[in-house]
């Protein structure tokens, strides 16, 4: 959360490990920058040669995960004649949402001398409008799970009515009391982060980066010079470029709306328009969505995917599937028409697209530098979020590997280890869990069923699908559907896949579970909390289906009926 | 495997089985039920017995589904749903929800909701007993010799029948404080079926069911003042997150009364008129004890086979659940060693595997999670701060986190969500979590598995947070709070 998350920054900023002045004031004098040439440093482990902080440093306990890499003689030779070179700052980045300020954070705490460039604040980005916090904090996550609060309360009040409590009508929703008090919060939040890097010692810079040379920044005008530079600048909303694209509103756009819509269209098929359909739906909008594909989420558990489009449903949300949007057409009146393959539909107020999103690569200067990108604009880089330009690096959406802002803390922080704590880190990419704010919610970590049979062939299929206490008594339709995946022969968890309320909240528990590599039986081994969902996790007993290679699938199914207290 | 239906694996014990069953289990609660499924399941011929049902137990009231499903866990659990509306209600108006200032409640819709689910569950276990092959009697057992019960039914009738091994598990039941005018008061059995809800309530107790009854009736919007003799509630519960959670019961609106013994209840016009040990008085429409559970033991003559009980009353059992008489075993709360519907689930099938399945196994009680679904809830595994520095070698981490949850920022609510893990200085194990705020009992139940399994600090920082969640905190605790050496004196506060 963000609000503890900043907590978390003003705490740990007091970190023991960073308050050694003596430490700090060295690593500003040593030659910090060595290239991770990969085939160097990860072909012989040369002793250390910063010998008195090396020493100092590792005798912190070895962090288990990551094997520790050694500076090589032959990196700092290369760069004895850098390292004499004075420059404004070790590390300049450019962009300070989640991954930047992290980055830029941390590397300032081990004794770097860091500025970060932003563009200004506003609720809607451009290739002149940003803000310290950036995706996660203004247009993403956290404005995101505020209208989905706003939004389950129409649920929560439908189920109330099973409960016993009773409205003399029903409640109304006022859009400018919301939107008000979500900008003033977000306001808050921005604020936060800049008196985090304020903080930190983290020199801010309002404008807009590009980059010059391998170690030089243009932000407007002004010229710095850097040891590194670290590219963060993010993604942006994508919207295909078809007739009445114009009247087409992304999810900037759509957090931020003067009034609510009456009836939207939601024109993708990906987190951002589940979240989205669930947020207007609860609003009360008439909401449709229109997807290319025969189902939602691509890239989920089939299971998955199936059963949030039938919750979703359910509650209200028309799913147009197989249909690609081909035109917006606005009619005398100011109402939208949605053509696609299949038809058109008229009468929308909004036509929304969550089509994807792009890595905001343009007008940094990249090409230039010879940054290489890949064919959708992302930077690419290597294990350690190095460039083909030795002292460029980038993190987080902008190299587009695991788009979530927790994995751009994670780069940012690896980065700074990387660069600044004498500590090659690589990003684990194993195991990372995620959810999706769609009413009913996911939770996710690990393998869906399909990845883990084609990776594993043998696996054991447990699975869950049942009506939560709360809506035997709320009389509505909502159900809860889990799903373990275990690999035959080593036991192991592979997978777990749950929707249904509080799913995000219940996975994270069980992500510590699956990244230490615990098995089926560990899982077994746990007693339940009685009464929650959670515990159906740790009290599935017959697989719902072992899946083999060879001989032919077993298709065994031996659904053991749930009781509602599992006795 | 389940094996469902008729039983007809008993042969191998032909020679000597000239018993009418191979187990009969007195009581089907949690504990009952497990132990008679899994064993019929094993090849037993199992039978059980258990009371009429009803809602308020007593000594010869009962019903299929015990405690847990008629008389705790669910019933509680429907009333915390129904009451936590009461805080959304409010929380939704700063998202822009114009509601009007007192919203209405019925209290006897929910009742009757409540009463029919329990019943739904009732008939649900009576299946699942017949579908596991078990016979089921209606009636008070009592045990007349090492492998004899006997079944009195309503009308009066005796059944007789010898049993290899014979389950007690009768459960516990609500105890009433031994003050004047205590029969004024209610029990939580009362409680859960209250006719009319209280404008004012009284709860006496500091246990886990104290606060979840204030929390409800707090949450429906009546009047509650919470009476216990200590400092704090929740004894044997982490002292730090104890104070959290009587702040958060404080925060919602309930009147606290530490180290306070209520001494009279007297019957008035005006309610019942409670005086305490601090010469206060109160008026109340419903006085709640809350002031412990005892073993149900009293008229299952366990004396007359010399069956040996604790102190307490609860029936003494050995590693495998046995007691002294080695044909008789107990499950539950009646042996009062954790009383929680998971643990005697695991007990009963413990229980099962050592005695139907040729696999000696004795129930594991370490790291064995918890809730209390008090408003907000509370939930934690493994050690407290307290209970760690008595058992660790070395030095205690401690780190907590203490914020403000997302949802706050716009409903305006003044309540932090307070986590803390309690961490090994020389192993890096953690050996407690725990944590108080929404959905803390559904976040606790993964961390769960991770501290069952030895899970380090190190593994929780590795893994990845999802965003934004409450529960991600968890995994991002980077600075510990503080370091406490087993003397119990913080070494740095940093």
């Amino acid at each position: 959360m963000a609000a503890a998350a900043a907590a978390a920054a003003a705490s740990s900023l007091t970190t023991p490990k960073l308050t050694f002045p003596s430490l700090q004031s060295l690593y500003r004098k040593l030659p910090l920058s060595f290239p991770l040439s990969l085939s160097s440093s990860s072909s012989l482990p040369l002793p250390k040669t910063l010998t008195t902080t090396t020493t100092s440093l590792s005798s912190r306990r070895p962090l288990s995960h990551h094997r520790r890499r050694h500076l090589t003689t032959r990196a700092e030779a290369e760069n004895g004649a850098e390292a004499s070179r004075h420059y404004d700052f070790d590390l300049f980045t450019i962009g300070a949402g989640s991954g930047g300020v992290r980055a830029s954070r941390f590397a300032a705490n081990f004794g770097a001398s860091v500025a970060v460039c932003e563009l200004p604040f506003s609720t809607v980005s451009s290739e002149t409008t940003g803000g310290v916090g950036g995706t996660c904090v203004l247009r993403g996550c956290v404005p995101k799970k505020l209208l989905v609060y706003a939004s389950k309360y129409a649920h929560e009040f439908d189920e109330s009515r099973g409960f016993g409590w009773k409205y003399d009508s029903d409640p109304l929703h006022d859009w400018d009391t919301l939107m008000a008090n979500k900008n003033a919060e977000l306001q808050r939040l921005t604020g936060i982060y800049k008196n985090i890097l304020n903080n930190a010692g983290v020199t801010l810079i309002e404008g807009r980066g590009k980059i010059v040379d391998p170690h030089t920044v243009d932000v407007d005008g002004k010229l710095y010079s850097a040891r590194h530079i670290l590219i963060s600048v993010g993604g942006r909303p994508f919207i295909p470029d078809i007739p009445g694209s114009e009247y087409v509103i992304d999810s900037d756009a759509a957090l931020d709306l003067p009034s609510k819509p009456k009836k939207i269209a939601i024109v993708g098929g990906g987190y951002i328009a589940l979240e989205f359909a669930g947020i207007f739906n609860g609003l009360k909008s008439d909401v449709h969505v229109f997807i290319r594909q025969k189902k939602v989420l691509r890239g989920f558990d089939e299971e998955i995917r199936d059963f949030v489009a039938e919750q979703m449903s359910l509650r209200g949300i028309e799913l147009h599937t197989e249909e690609s949007p081909q035109a917006i057409i606005k009619s005398a009146d100011g109402s939208l028409s949605l053509k696609t393959n299949k038809g058109t539909v008229e009468g929308f107020s909004h036509v929304m697209f969550a089509t994807g999103r792009r890595p905001n690569t343009k007008n940094l200067g990249l090409e230039s530098v010879g940054v290489k990108m890949t064919n959708n604009g992302a930077i690419e880089v290597d294990e350690y979020s190095c460039t083909s330009v030795p002292s460029i690096w980038a993190v987080g959406d902008v190299t587009d590997r695991i788009n979530l802002t927790p994995v751009a803390l994670m780069e940012g922080v690896a980065l700074a280890k990387t660069l600044f704590q004498n500590e090659p880190t690589k990003p684990d990419y194993r195991a990372v869990p995620s959810a999706v704010f769609s009413q009913p919610p996911i939770g996710q970590v690990g393998l869906t069923e399909e990845q883990a049979t084609k990776e594993y062939g043998d696996i054991d299929v447990f699975t869950a699908n049942f009506r939560p206490l709360k809506a035997t008594l709320s009389g509505l339709p909502d159900r809860v559907f889990m799903k373990l995946i275990v690999c035959a022969k080593t036991n192991k968890v592979l997978g777990l896949n749950m929707c249904g309320e509080d799913s995000p909240e219940i996975v994270q528990g069980f992500a510590v579970a699956i990244k230490a590599g615990l098995t089926k039986e560990d899982f077994d081994s746990t007693v339940g909390i009685h009464p929650t969902a959670a515990e159906e996790f740790v009290t599935m007993r017959t697989p719902t289906r072992k899946i083999r290679e060879h001989p032919p699938a077993e298709g065994k199914t031996d659904h053991d009926v749930k009781a509602a207290a599992g006795v | 495997m389940l094996i469902d239906g008729e039983v007809n694996h008993t042969n191998q014990v032909e020679e000597e089985a000239h018993f009418d069953f191979d187990l009969f289990v007195i009581g089907a609660g949690s504990g009952g039920v497990r132990a008679a499924r899994f064993s019929a399941n094993y090849g037993a011929k199992v039978g059980i017995c258990e009371l009429p049902f009803h809602p308020i137990s007593s000594e010869v009231i009962g019903g299929v589904g015990g405690t847990c499903v008629i008389r705790g866990c669910v019933p509680k659990k429907i009333l915390v749903y129904g009451a936590n509306f009461g805080g959304e209600i409010e929380d939704a108006k700063n998202y822009g929800w114009e509601l009007n200032e007192k919203v209405d409640y019925n209290w006897k819709k929910l009742l009757q909701k409540k009463t029919d689910e329990i019943i739904r569950l009732n008939g649900i276990y009576k299946r699942l007993l017949s579908n596991a092959g078990v016979k089921l009697y209606e009636g008070e057992g009592k045990i007349v010799g090492p492998n004899e019960v006997e079944v009195t039914q309503l009308d009066g009738t005796k059944l007789s029948y010898s049993a290899k091994h014979i389950l007690i598990a009768t459960g516990s039941r609500a105890q009433r404080l031994a003050i004047p005018g205590q029969e004024l008061a209610i029990t939580s059995d009362e409680a859960l079926s209250l006719e009319d809800l209280p404008k004012r309530a009284v709860v006496f107790g500091g246990g886990y069911i104290a606060v979840e009854f204030a929390s409800i009736w707090r949450g429906m919007g009546a009047t509650v003042d919470l009476f216990f003799r200590k400092e704090l509630p929740l004894r044997g519960f982490d002292d730090e997150m104890r104070d959290v959670v009587a702040r958060n019961l404080e925060g919602r609106g309930i009147n606290l009364h530490p180290r306070t013994n209520l001494t009279e209840l007297t019957k008035t016009e005006k309610g019942i008129k409670i005086y305490t040990d601090h010469k206060e008085e109160l008026l109340a429409d419903v006085v709640l004890f809350a002031t412990g559970r005892a073993p149900n033991t009293k008229r299952l003559n366990l004396e007359a086979v010399g069956v040996e009980l604790d102190n307490a009353g609860a029936v003494k059992v050995d590693e495998y659940s046995r007691t002294n008489i080695p044909t008789i075993w107990a499950v539950g709360d009646v042996t009062n060693r954790m009383n929680l519907t998971p643990v005697a689930l695991m007990e009963g099938t413990c229980f099962a595997k050592t005695v139907f399945a040729g696999q000696p196994t004795k129930p594991d009680y370490n790291h064995i999670p918890c809730a209390v679904f008090s408003i907000p809830p509370f939930s934690v595994v493994g050690l407290s701060e307290e209970q760690a520095l008595e058992q660790a070698n070395g030095d205690v981490l401690v780190f907590t986190s203490s914020f403000n949850p997302m949802k706050n920022t716009i409903s305006g609510r003044q309540e932090k969500t307070v986590m803390k893990l309690v961490v090994d200085a020389e192993t890096d194990k953690v050996l407690g979590a725990s944590m108080c705020g929404p959905d803390a009992p559904e976040i606790m139940q993964g961390i769960a598995v991770a501290l069952k399994c030895g899970a380090t600090k190190q593994q929780f920082d590795s893994t990845v947070g999802i965003h934004p969640s409450a529960a991600e905190e968890f995994v991002t605790m980077r600075s510990v709070t503080r370091r406490v050496t087993a003397s119990g004196k913080p070494k740095a506060n940093t």
